[in-house]
Parts: structure tokens; sequence; C-alpha cells
């Protein structure tokens, strides 16, 4: 084991050629950062949101608002105007449930009159059930990374999934839930999908660490492998087998309580050498924690397993469980008081809904990436703490905070994205284009899972560094034979092919066409065109009403978030 | 300096006021029509067209330059290619050997080439500063670092946006890699590489086993109804991105209008399409069979191809065997490649370029590897404006320092520019920024190598 470790981080660059480049940067899309959520443990369960008292929610708005203004100030930025409602009710469903309003929701929220319409909305969604599926897509996207078929259905069927969505639901506190995970040793049923984030790493230790750090500490510490990060001090190398060392004692089994991750008593001793060739132990350490106090067997000495440095697992069935546990020595006394748990978590929050992080990109908290707002992004990660690391609470101050309420349009006198200064248009994930093409072509929430499929590959990231839209993805909407298939499906009496059909001219099926796909009336120069185009195909109108829907979904402002 | 953004005239796509003509010509004309004005149009977002188009670009689109990139990243060693130190401290296994240049050596693991370096320009002289990847990359395919928020093009969209052909349904920048991994350069390639020019000059990424999907229509939609939705599409976006001043939404529309020259071209993209012949020729592997199909390119109409293979010169560990593979193929790649254009008359006007982000240590590591070494080092071009037979600058007897000549990435990109007849010191300025340069500081081109 160690001569092994040893060499491979010896012979990394070697390996680098035929191992499909791991190092440095891979993981860089897959993973991103935190987040997830799970089944039941000791801190409180969080009280529903509608028991928080009003006052502790306007104030973090407050602060928030507080911050970005001042800094507008200081930088003497004139800020976009307020968005309006239409937008707003398209844009806050698309953020919050991961799909556009229906019609009939949207009409709805605009016919309210009232003052607080906005945050009575907001308040809506967050306690909808469609909500923690989005933010358990957005999740399980940021945390364990995309995949093929085989991945997804792997992660539904040992339940990651739905643990992500009963934790989202139930607005679980942060630190349980990556405790749960990381840990991995479920005491009921419902926190077993916490057992997969580990699993689905396969026993590959150094995976494990470079997926850990972004996900739980909001780092990357790939750079750190074969030497300490060049550009970033405070991660060391050290650091990156000292985290892999807390975690390479686990060896996946699959038990009659379904995936566990079985842990050793012995053995994850091992040197790692640097570029000078000088080598060190991997003490069990992690970004200022550590080294932790653990016996290293002499070089040579072979150590034994034995029953006597095992306890019973608590549960029947589950794998035996180490006197002294690494991984518990982690969740312990590196995970759950490390101040970079809730900073991360802080951080990404504001990146999921600001379109950017405080510091940017949103999984580099380190000492090369200043945060925009040093004071603010301290301030939420402290009130994240106290209010035990509620995620809901901090999303619904950024929903109803000025900046989030912002057009989309950068004033010309501004050109930085990290002062806020305008809503940051996003690209539609692909289950926000999945599930929003349900809506607006069949009146209904569900997911096309063939198109999903699909649309994951075209469509990977989530929470992107900045937009560049591939000539595939082009192609794909283009030619590929699902987003035909869809539209060419969508023929129920509710669906939006028949009810324009049923529109008595084209200049009426025009407008109702732009009014149920992009939320807003139609201009003339809109209506003229769609009408010229109908009109020149009276003969094929059904294909033709198709292809004015495809022209419409496949623009660019069916396919940002604005 | 471009006037100042007119908004784009949001009436609705001329065909479909006029009715739909259905011709291929008319679809053609109306795409190329569109391209250019959306070059235009989409200044004020994208910062496109920044820099005015001047009579000399003018000229050279003319002329019809083009370059083929061939990106050794992950960085070779100069000591075993283009500068041999051998018997001494630093000088490594292998031998030097004569070229057919009097008095002028390179490795022995580049037989090949030696035979042609009456047409390779070799610069000994390189000396940057960025010694890691990511920072090293960006200074050597932008020509500089980053100056955020504004990115720099990368510099197969400068040379696409400057003498490419808009009309042509040709991609005229491409990105040849097999690989989607390679370590800094897979973070490199996720990021923005058309930069201010606006995605429209992004490369079209193709590749190893990553063919092309899609490519084909449906067979229940008509050409004529498949370009007309398309026309409406690409409306309703330029509308919204001219409403929205959308960067992204111009992207997006850059996207969709290589649609159509695409799927016309499809058979451009097929390795199996060319000739045994030439494969064999060329050798098995990525790399080399992607330069082919980068000649193969070239010579049907696009201006910019750029050849990777991920990043596999990274040679930290027992350097000298992994050099032992890889620059012989890359002395016969170059070696097939100049010989080719040469041979089809192509070379004249086709610039051949062969580098890296940076050298190698003098020095070897621990592990038998040489590190990252930007202080001193080498690389090579031929054809396409540049002079044959030359070898600029020099490194003291052991490769640790430039001793003469001494060049950095600035003065290279001017070289690169002057060779393709690109003004090297374009500049341009928008209200309140400070003032941006094709190359900064005036750097001067390196002279001796220009024809």
């Amino acid at each position: 084991m160690f001569d092994w470790l040893v060499l491979k981080a010896l012979f990394r660059p070697v390996l680098l050629r035929w191992e499909c480049f791991r190092c440095c940067s891979s993981v860089r899309h897959l993973l991103c950062l935190i987040a997830l959520l799970a089944g039941g443990s000791v801190l409180t369960h969080a009280p529903a949101v509608a028991a928080e008292p009003v006052a502790a929610r306007s104030d973090l708005t407050a602060t928030i608002d507080q911050a970005i203004r001042s800094a507008w100030q200081q930088q003497k930025i004139e800020p976009a105007d307020r968005c309006s409602d239409p937008v707003f009710v398209r844009r806050v469903y698309l953020d919050l449930l991961g799909r556009v309003p229906t019609m009939e929701e949207r009409d709805t929220f605009l016919a309210n009159a009232s003052a607080d319409r906005r945050s009575k909305l907001v308040d809506q969604l967050l306690t909808s059930p469609e909500q923690a599926e989005h933010f358990a897509d957005l999740f399980d996207a940021i945390l364990l990374g995309r995949g093929n078929q085989g991945v997804y259905d792997q992660r539904e069927k040992h339940g990651w999934k739905k643990y992500l969505v009963n934790a989202i639901a139930e607005n679980r506190p942060w630190n349980d839930v990556a405790a749960e995970v990381l840990l991995a040793r479920p005491e009921a049923p419902q926190q077993d999908g916490a057992v997969w984030f580990l699993y689905e790493k396969k026993d590959k230790y150094q995976e494990i660490a470079e997926a850990v750090a972004p996900a739980f500490f909001g780092i990357r510490i790939e750079c750190a492998q074969c030497h300490d990060h060049m550009m970033v001090d405070e991660i060391t190398q050290a650091d990156y087998w000292g985290l892999v060392a807390f975690f390479n004692r686990g060896k996946n089994k699959m038990t009659p309580n379904g995936p566990r991750v079985v842990e050793s008593a012995i053995g994850g001793f091992s040197e790692f050498a640097d570029l000078t060739g000088s080598s060190s132990p991997n003490r069990l350490q992690f970004m200022g924690k550590g080294p932790l106090d653990e016996a290293r067997p002499k070089a040579g000495d072979k150590q034994q397993d034995k029953d006597e440095l095992y306890i019973k697992a608590a549960v029947k069935n589950d794998p035996r469980v180490p006197k002294f546990s690494r991984r518990e020595q982690f969740v312990k006394q590196v995970l759950v008081e490390h101040p970079l748990l809730a900073r991360a978590m802080v951080n990404r929050l504001w990146a999921i809904m600001m379109g950017r992080g405080l510091v940017h990109p949103y999984d580099e908290i380190d000492s090369m990436h200043p945060p925009s707002h040093p004071e603010l992004l301290d301030a939420l990660t402290q009130d994240f703490r106290e209010s035990g690391f509620q995620m809901r609470r901090l999303v619904r101050a950024l929903a109803n905070s000025e900046a989030y309420q912002l057009q989309a349009i950068r004033p010309e006198s501004v050109n930085d994205p990290q002062w806020f200064a305008w809503y940051l248009q996003r690209p539609l994930t692909a289950e926000q284009m999945a599930r929003s093409l349900q809506v607006v072509l069949r009146g209904e929430a569900s997911l096309n899972r063939t198109l999903l499929a699909s649309l994951r590959t075209q469509v990977p990231d989530v929470l992107p560094d900045n937009v560049q839209v591939d000539v595939t993805e082009a192609l794909f909407m283009t030619n590929g034979a699902q987003l035909e298939a869809m539209i060419q499906n969508s023929r129920q009496p509710q669906s939006l092919h028949q009810r324009t059909l049923r529109q008595s001219n084209h200049p009426s099926r025009a407008k109702w066409l732009v009014d149920a796909v992009l939320g807003r009336s139609a201009d003339q120069a809109e209506i003229d065109a769609i009408t010229a185009y109908l009109a020149e195909r009276d003969d094929r109108l059904e294909q033709a009403i198709d292809q004015v829907i495809w022209s419409l979904v496949s623009s660019g402002e069916f396919r940002f978030n604005h | 300096m471009r006037p100042k953004h007119q908004p784009n005239d949001p009436s609705p796509p001329r065909d479909l006021r006029y009715g739909c003509g259905g011709s291929e010509h008319t679809v053609h004309r109306r795409l190329f029509l569109e391209g250019s004005f959306a070059a235009g149009a989409a200044s004020l977002a994208s910062f496109s067209g920044l820099f005015s188009i001047p009579a000399v670009a003018e000229e050279t689109k003319r002329s019809g330059k083009k370059c083929i990139l061939l990106w050794l990243c992950g960085a070779p060693s100069q000591f075993e290619m283009w500068d041999p130190k051998p018997g001494t401290e630093t000088g490594g296994p292998f031998a030097a050997i004569k070229t057919n240049l009097p008095g002028v050596q390179v490795s022995s693991l580049m037989p090949k080439c030696a035979t042609i370096m009456d047409k390779l320009a070799v610069v000994r002289s390189m000396s940057t500063k960025p010694s890691e990847h990511f920072q090293g990359i960006d200074a050597l395919t932008r020509g500089d670092a980053p100056r955020p928020p504004f990115v720099r093009p990368i510099l197969g969209s400068v040379v696409a946006e400057q003498l490419g052909q808009l009309d042509s349904p040709v991609p005229q920048f491409i990105l040849l890699d097999p690989c989607p991994e390679g370590n800094e350069f897979k973070a490199f390639k996720a990021g923005n590489w058309a930069g201010w020019l606006g995605a429209q000059y992004g490369p079209v990424r193709a590749g190893g086993d990553y063919g092309i999907a899609n490519l084909e229509k449906s067979a229940a939609i008509s050409d004529l109804d498949h370009s007309d939705r398309e026309a409406l599409r690409s409306f309703f976006t330029k509308k919204f991105a001219n409403d929205q001043r959308s960067e992204a939404a111009d992207n997006y529309n850059a996207a969709y209008q290589r649609v159509k020259g695409l799927m016309s071209c499809a058979p451009l993209f097929d390795l199996n399409k060319l000739p045994v012949a030439d494969r064999e020729r060329y050798g098995g592997g990525a790399f080399a069979q992607h330069a082919l199909q980068a000649r193969h390119l070239i010579e049907n109409g696009s201006t910019f191809v750029m050849v990777a293979n991920g990043m596999p010169w990274d040679n930290h560990v027992f350097q000298h065997e992994m050099h032992q593979m890889l620059v012989p193929e890359l002395d016969n790649v170059l070696f097939q490649l100049v010989s080719d254009l040469e041979d089809r008359g192509l070379l004249e006007e086709t610039l051949v370029i062969a580098m890296g982000e940076f050298g190698r240590t003098p020095w070897l590591n621990e592990a038998r590897g040489r590190d990252h070494y930007p202080k001193a080092w080498s690389m090579a071009m031929a054809g396409g404006g540049v002079k044959g037979g030359v070898v600029h600058g020099a490194t003291d007897s052991q490769g640790y320092e430039v001793v003469d000549g001494k060049v950095d990435n600035r003065n290279l990109f001017a070289t690169i520019f002057a060779a393709l007849g690109i003004d090297p010191h374009q500049e341009y300025e928008l209200p309140g920024l400070p003032t941006f340069h094709r190359v900064e500081e005036d750097a001067a081109p390196i002279k001796e190598v220009l024809l």
C-alpha cells in the first residue's frame, strides 16, 4: 500500500498520459461544491419556514441590500432598473422551481395587486415540492458531477437523489447533512442515500478527496497533488494527501442494507514525494486542522488486523466500525467546525441565485480569489451558522433582495459583473430546459425522461463561469431527434399546439405563441414575422405551427434566465 | 475605429417579409448577409469589431493566408528538439545531428525535420514569464496575460476574424483535439476562447472519436422550412440580444449561424474519407491523423486549424523516455505537413507553427523529469510569410540563459501577425477604458524570420 501510493504520486505525470489526465482541474465541471442533505440526526430539525419571524427575514435581506448598495456608491455605479413583474415571475420560477411558470401561474401572480406579492410568491415557491426537486438536481450535479444515464439511474436506485430531495424539502441543517454524507454510516433507512457520495467513487481515494474539497470546503486541491499549490499558499501537498488519508481505509461493500463503505482499523500509511523527490508521511490533516494523533507503524512493521480494534455496528447487518475511525475523526475534528463549511455553502447559494459567487469562481475560496464583498460574505456566513445552517433562509433573503430583482440589462456604464448591478443572465440547466419545455409544450410540469437524458449530455454545465454555446448544442436543437419528437408528440387538447391551432387567425396565433413560450406580449414585428411564416404555409399549417414553436423554444430568450 | 453600435434592425427576416424564395443560392446569400450583419451589430455586447478592418487586412484576405498551429500542450523540452546540448551536464542522453543547414544541429530525435531545416524558422531564444500551465497557455495562445474583465481572443480567433471568409460554409477556426481531458488545458478549453471578438470567432471543436453529431436534418422537414424556421429563430434571438444587450444571446446565435455551413461540409470531418496512403504516411495516433486532417481542412477553405492532443508534453517524470516517444512523432508530422503543403503549392500562404507554453529545465528533477522553464526555450515555424533556413537567437552552452536575440510571447505574436499580414499593433479604444493593442507595448516582430 505505501509503496504504491508513493509510486503513484511519483509517476503521476506519466500516468496522466494514459490515465485520462485527472490532475489539476478535470473535476472543474463536475463537482463544484456544496451541498446536500439528508435524514435525521443530532441537530434540530429546522422549523418550517413559516415559523421564522418575519423581522429576522427582512433583516437578512436588508443586510444584503445595504452591502451591495454601499459597493455601488463606492464604485459610483448606477445599477439597472427594477425588473417588471412578468420578468420576475419567469425568473423566480426558474431559479426556485427549475421551470418557467404555466400561463395560469403567471396570470395569478400578475393579477395580485398587493405590495408584497413578490415576497409572498417567493415564500410559496420555497415550500413547493418542486423546489426540493430542482435544488436536488442542482446539488446532484454540483456535488457528484454529471454522468451518463447509468450513473443517474444508480443515484436514483440507491437513494441519493431522494436523500437530497428530502434534505432540501425539510430544510435540514447543512452541517448535519455534510456529516452524514462523509461519515456514510446511516442510522436509519432514510439516511441510506447519503452513502452514495463516497460509494460512487469506487474506493478511488484521490477522487474522493478531490470531490470533498470543493463540495464541503469550497476549494479545489487538485493542483496540490504533486507539489504545494503554486498560487495558493494555504493549500499544501500535505493537505492533499492528508485528506486522501482520512478516506483511504474505506472499501465499498454491498450489504443486505444496501451499499456501505466498510472502514478498516489499520493501513493507509504512506509517504508522498514532492517534485524534488523528498518524501513526507501522509498525516491526518486538512486546511488548518490536524495533524491528528495517530500511531504510525515503523517502516517495515506489519500491522495486524484484530477484532478488538472494532466495535459492532449499531445497525444489524452493517459492517463493524473501527474504534479509531479516520472518517469519524474527519467529520468531528475537521468538518463540522470548519469555517469553510458554512462559507462555502453561503457562497454556493449566492452563486446559484445571483449568477456568480461573492468569491468567483465559487469553488475557489482561497487567498488567490478574494471576495467582492468581504464583510457581506462574513455576515452571511455568520448568519448561516447562527441560524442553524439553514439554506432556505438565505435563499429567501437572496430572492427578496434588490440586486436579485434588477433587470437583466447591463447598464452601459458598468462592465464588471462582480458588483451585481444587473441580474446576471444565465443559461438554463438541462433539467430546467427539460421541465420548461414540458410546461410550455404540454402545460404540465412533469419530466420527459428521453429529452432530459439527451439534454444532460448536450448541456452539462451547472453554474458555468461563462457562457460559451457550442455549435454541437445548436446542431442538437436543430437536427436532434429528441426535441423534434417532443414537439411533434405534444398534441394533447391542452397542448400549446392545439391551443394555437384553435385561435381564429394567424395574428392571434402569433400573439398566443409568443405569450405562451416567452411569457410576454409579442411586439408588432414578431407578430408580422410569425403571421407571414404561417400564411406561406396554409397547406401545412400544423407543421408550420410546430416550426414556429421550434423557433421560439430554441431562441436565446427561452434558453436563458434573465 | 468602428462607429458606435447601431441597434439591429428588428424587422422580420427579409425572406419572410417578401415570401420564401427557396433556392440554395438565396439561402446562402441570406446566411452571408446575416453573418456579416451580426458581426457588426454585436459590437456593443460582445466588443466584436473592436479592430477596424484596415487596408492591410483586406489585402491579406485576398491573398488568403492560413495557419496551422501544432499546439504541444504541456510544454516540450527544447533540449530534445531544437536546441540540443550534447555532451553537457544538461544535455540529456540523446545526440545532436546535422541538418541540411550548415552548422545547425537538432536533436537526434528529429531526423526528418533535419532534412527540411532550410524550410523552417527556429527560434531558440524564447524567454517568457509564466511558469505555470494555465498562465503559460494564456500567454502563448492569446499572446499576453489577461486583463480582466476583458478576455483577449485566442490566436485562432484573431486570425479567423481578420483573414477568414464569413460566407464560407467551412468553419474558419477549428480545434482538433481528441482528448476532452488534459489538466489545466481542459480547464482552459472550457473557458472563453474568442474573448472580445465574440463567439462567432470561437473554434468549431472536433476530432478523434467525437464525430460531429446531428449533422443531418430530419427527412420530415423540407430544406426550405428548415432554413426559414432558423431565420425566424435567429430573428427572435437577435431582437432579444439587442433589447437586453445580451452577450450570451449573441454567442448563442453565433453557434446557430454555423449549423448550416457545418451540415454542408460534413464529409470534411470524416477522417475515413482521407486517402489511406496519406494516413499511413502521417502515422497512427490522433495527433498525427489530426495534423493530416488540418491540411485537408486548410485545403478546403478553413483559415486556422489548431491541432492539440490533451496535454501530453508535461514530463515531470521520465522525461527522456516520454520524449523518446513524443518527439519522433512530432518530427514526422511536421515533416509530412510542411512537405505536403509545399508539394501542393500551399506553403507560401500557410503558416505552420509548432510550440508549447514554455520550455523545460536544463536540470533533471529526482524523478528524472524536466520541470517548467519559461526562461530559455525554443519553437519552430514554417511557410506563410516566414523565411526558411533561419535559426534565431541562442542560449548559453548549457541552455540556462538566452545569450542572443531574446524574444518573448509579444515578439512572437507580433511576428506571427506580421507574417500573416495582420497589423500587429492595431489599437482600439473604448470610452473610459485603457487602450488595448493587438500586441501590447509595441513589441517588435522578429525581423530575421520574416520574408
